[in-house]
């Protein structure tokens, strides 16, 4: 506080002081003047001018800022107040930082994830499109073709641009040590698409994609890494391999879009011109800007028409597109799990209020004297509520700091929640974090405080300097305390069963069978699109699988066209199985994959009938198909599916019959939270170039630690071709986990807010059955000294904690089925079965809440009588 | 909070405070002393209601106030009127005017006259 304006209000105060006592003296001395004794005058005076303290008071009120005095004063008066019970402020304060950190770094994600905009200029009429080649309601997002793409952007009535990009791979060299980066090639339109401006420099320009010029755009982090933040980068040519480039442009740091992880490198995209006519490349990720006054929907019907259209007579299958918001696509299901978890961070702040409304409310009854003697001195109710309110806010404020100083270690683990394709967004303790952290502070002590505040202004000053308050009005008194308890008792409930239901989820989750052994499985992908005819794509992947087995350490290693659990991706097609009615191939959809002959058994794939691929399975001969349990129960429901022929890809006249050989146990292919589809596994070497599906994913198993052969693995191919791209090298043991990140990070926050839930609440049963053990001592004298057995006292309170608790449950587990509705989301299709997680929630919290009533039931039971009737 | 406890018309209070300060500086004892024997006993202020009246009337710049002797040699606070505040009295004293003949008016005009 300033100071010389405290001296000012002393100074006020003095001065209101002597104002008041001369117009009593005048008036007393009148009064003498005029014959009244000076006993009954200054009697008299004080009947007709009123408490001096109370008008002080309403004088006090008149001046300017006067509430902002009161403020001060409740403010520091609370504070006395507290220091004077440091063992309530802690627990009261360490209660609201759990509650409010939580929720603001649960805030700080689902802020940065789902609500700041993204980095593009009006983000929000941005959408992806997607082929969908499922042509069932599923709608199945794949990647559509360059040509696809050419021919939307000529035709389509909607967009006012669209572009297309796609992954690649780049590896820096000739300026310093080589780097491999991640790089994207994108049309020349995407940066207007987008509205993005380069930090310094330019964009490349359509007609420098036309014409395949070599400029590139670098990241803000390259830039800096590689080339020291030095503006003289632009016009250096760089070698980006082994081509040189002309870097013309540096993107600001905050700027990413549609990484597999943090692009460092963007090229033009310029198709080759056949590309342009080629609509079974699949590999674009096409973004646009939808005209204004067009609507999503409209778009999306408009494009489904236009690609039908487009597809009716080049592509085996005419398909439509599915349009996606680009947020929609950038967060993923992460978003699901930040709603739940934010609600549920919400809930553990509500138990934590509860509870502190309930410790205030003890603490407000046991203060009663103090208030009724304030309530004498001429306190009014708004007066006194007033300074219960201040009292909450101080508590709620210093919670609110404490809060961040948790929240801080908490933003780091939440970290790993923002999508992969958010790229280099962070969280970050910004002033919107603080606003949201101070407003939970202000709603925290409202909720906490308004009912304390409220009990406490009708404090009557007879009722509280009466001793031992004690009488009926106790139980109604309690009512609202217990009514507190339930509430918090059956949110912990709620939150328990949620964190179960996760728990069982991530556990399911983990064992579940991938179909694939995970150890020391070595994964990477090769682009293969320079290979583009299928006799020389064989024999290049047939000589680096050659390599790689011959490299110590080495067991087996096979190639794939796309490794499993890798993304929601699908490269599917129809089938049609001999015999089967013409129409039935329309609802009939499988997921392909082009393996080599090695490939299953590398990854450790089991059979359930038939046999792997063998060496006689060559091109000349009769071809032959391996499919999953999946698509076996599926069409041989109850028979062996073993030797049946059918078709996919091409169903007509001219496509091949694939004789089935085999049947595997299900590969989890696609994302974990995926039900399992039809699989057929087709031999890459029998000419399955139909597809256009080169097998680019590679599985390597290892008897050593995988990670130690990477290199060799690297020399290995470069040995063969020494611009063959490589990357994404990674353990299968790392994709899953990856796939994992979501279970595991919404499970162990689901669960540490439930035991934060359950702590508060037995503590919360704790405090309310103590205090009423304490204001009943004397009670419990009376009964013991009548006969009542120390059994009988026990059971009372023991009851009484068990009714509470019961109640709670109750309630708690009526909630905890309408959450688990909420919860589908994030149980990745999985329905854990309720009634054991129930039951184990219900044995937790009863034995909780049993330790928690015992220590206050125990006291009550040994108060000894004669000290109890003797402290009245 | 600062509601006038006798009863005289809301807002009426101020302007009588205003009125008797215009006569020259007064401390409070003697606002109160002067506004009894001039109404003839019929306003009586508590100090509840003349004090915080004095105070906000000070807030809002209509009165200065200041601390000087007595005649009989002690220290009071005296209140004096301001330009503003005199500026007030004087738009306050037409307004009561105008109310109080349009009052009068109503109140005195004749039964069944209205019809």
């Amino acid at each position: 506080m300033n100071w010389r304006r405290w001296l000012r209000r002393e100074e006020k105060e003095a001065n209101l002081a002597r104002e008041l006592s001369f117009h009593i003296e005048e008036r007393v001395a009148d009064m003498v003047r005029s014959g009244v004794s000076e006993e009954d005058a200054r009697r008299r005076v004080r009947l007709e001018f009123g408490a001096a303290e109370q008008v002080k008071d309403e004088c006090r009120d008149v001046r300017p800022a006067r509430w902002v005095e009161t403020f001060v004063q409740d403010t520091r008066y609370a504070w006395r107040n507290l220091r004077r019970n440091t063992g309530f402020a802690a627990v009261a304060v360490a209660t609201l930082a759990l509650g409010i950190g939580g929720l603001t770094a649960m805030f700080s994600a689902f802020d940065t994830i789902l609500i700041r905009p993204l980095p593009y200029s009006d983000p929000d009429r941005l959408v992806m499109v997607w082929d969908d080649l499922s042509k069932t309601d599923d709608r199945t997002k794949s990647f559509p073709a360059p040509a696809e793409w050419y021919e939307w952007r000529r035709l389509n009535t909607v967009f006012t641009d669209i572009a297309s990009t796609q992954p690649t791979e780049a590896t820096l060299s000739g300026d310093a040590a080589p780097e491999q980066v991640p790089a994207r090639k994108v049309t020349g339109n995407l940066w207007s698409v987008l509205g993005v401006k380069p930090l310094i420099g330019r964009v490349f320009n359509d007609e420098e994609d036309r014409n395949g010029v070599r400029v590139a755009m670098i990241s803000y982090g390259l830039w800096q890494r590689r080339y020291g933040g030095s503006p003289d980068v632009l016009g250096r040519k760089i070698d980006v391999n082994d081509t040189p480039y002309e870097v013309i442009g540096v993107m600001p740091r905050e700027f990413y879009f549609l990484p597999a992880r943090d692009i460092d490198l963007w090229m033009p995209a310029s198709f080759p011109a056949e590309m342009r006519r080629n609509f079974g490349w699949h590999d674009e990720e096409v973004v646009a800007r939808l005209k204004a006054g067009v609507t999503r929907e409209q778009a999306e019907r408009s494009m489904a028409a236009l690609s039908l259209q487009v597809t009716a007579k080049d592509y085996p299958r005419p398909h439509r597109t599915i349009m996606t918001s680009l947020r929609e696509d950038l967060t993923g299901k992460t978003q699901t799990a930040l709603v739940i978890l934010l609600a549920a961070s919400a809930a553990l702040l509500l138990i934590a209020c509860v509870n502190l409304a309930n410790l205030l409310m003890s603490r407000g009854l046991a203060r009663g004297r103090e208030l009724a003697v304030r309530v004498a001195l001429g306190a009014g109710g708004g007066r006194l509520a007033a300074q219960f309110l201040t009292e909450s806010l101080v508590l709620s404020g210093l919670g609110a700091l404490a809060g961040l100083a948790l929240a801080l270690p908490a933003m780091r683990f939440l970290a790993s929640l923002v999508p992969e394709t958010m790229g280099p967004v962070r969280l970050t303790l910004d002033w919107r974090v603080l606003a949201f952290s101070a407003a939970a502070a202000i709603a925290a002590a409202l909720a906490f405080g308004v009912a304390p505040a409220l009990q406490g202004s009708r404090t009557a000053p007879l009722d509280g300097l009466r001793e031992g308050g004690r009488g009926a009005a106790g139980t109604r008194r309690y009512w609202f305390q217990h009514s507190l308890i339930v509430i918090e008792t059956a949110l912990a409930v709620a939150l328990l069963t949620s964190g179960g239901l996760l728990l069982e989820t991530f556990r399911h989750l983990r064992n579940t069978d991938l179909g694939v052994r995970r150890e020391k499985l070595l994964t990477f992908e090769t682009p293969l699109f320079r290979y583009k005819e299928n006799d020389r794509r064989d024999a290049f992947v047939s000589a680096v699988l050659e390599k790689i087995r011959a490299i110590p350490g080495v067991i087996n290693a096979g190639a794939t066209s796309r490794l499993p659990l890798k993304a929601n991706e699908t490269a599917a097609t129809f089938y049609w199985i001999s015999g089967q009615p013409r129409e039935r191939i329309s609802g009939q959809v499988a997921i392909i994959r082009i393996v080599t002959r090695d490939y299953l058994p590398a990854i450790g794939a089991r059979l359930r009938e038939g046999r792997f691929f063998e060496a006689s399975d060559r091109h000349s001969d009769a071809q032959v198909a391996i499919v999953n349990e999946t698509f076996a129960n599926t069409n041989f429901p109850g028979r062996s599916a073993i030797g049946a022929q059918f078709k996919f890809g091409r169903t007509g006249p001219k496509g091949y019959w694939y004789r089935i050989v085999g049947v595997v146990k299900e590969i989890h292919e696609v994302a974990m939270e995926e039900a399992t589809r039809p699989v057929v596994y087709s031999l890459h070497e029998q000419g399955s170039d139909q597809l256009m599906i080169p097998p680019g994913g590679i599985a390597v198993r290892t008897a050593v630690e995988p990670a130690s052969i990477v290199s060799a693995v690297r020399q290995a191919i470069w040995s063969i071709d020494k611009n063959q791209p490589i990357w994404r090298v990674e353990t299968f043991d790392d994709i899953f986990a990856r796939q994992l990140t979501t279970p595991t990070q919404s499970t162990a926050l689901m669960g540490a807010f439930a035991l934060l839930a359950l702590l508060l609440a037995s503590v919360g049963l704790y405090g309310v059955l103590s205090y009423a053990v304490t204001q009943r001592t004397s009670e419990i004298g009376v009964r013991m000294a009548l006969g009542a057995t120390s059994r009988e006292i026990l059971l009372t309170f023991g009851k009484r904690g068990l009714v509470l608790t019961v109640a709670g449950l109750a309630i708690g587990l009526a909630l905890s089925t309408v959450a688990s509705r909420f919860l589908n989301a994030l149980l990745f299709g999985f329905r854990p079965d309720l009634v054991p997680i129930i039951t184990v929630v219900s044995l937790i919290l009863l034995g909780v809440a049993a330790l928690a009533s015992l220590a206050p039931a125990r006291r009550a039971s040994r108060v000894d009588p004669v000290m109890a009737l003797r402290s009245e | 909070m600062a509601s006038p406890k006798s009863d005289l018309p809301q807002g009426t209070l101020d302007l009588l405070i205003l009125k008797t300060v215009a006569l020259g500086p007064v401390h409070g004892y003697a606002i109160a002393q002067r506004l009894q024997q001039i109404s003839r006993d019929v306003v009586q202020v508590p100090g509840g209601s003349l004090y915080p009246a004095l105070h906000r009337l000070e807030t809002r710049k209509l009165l200065s106030a200041e601390w000087r002797q007595t005649a009989s040699g002690r220290d009071a606070k005296f209140y004096r009127l301001t330009r503003s505040g005199r500026a007030r009295l004087e738009a306050e004293t037409a307004n009561w005017k105008r109310l109080s003949e349009t009052v009068g008016l109503i109140l005195g005009m004749a039964e069944g006259g209205a019809q």
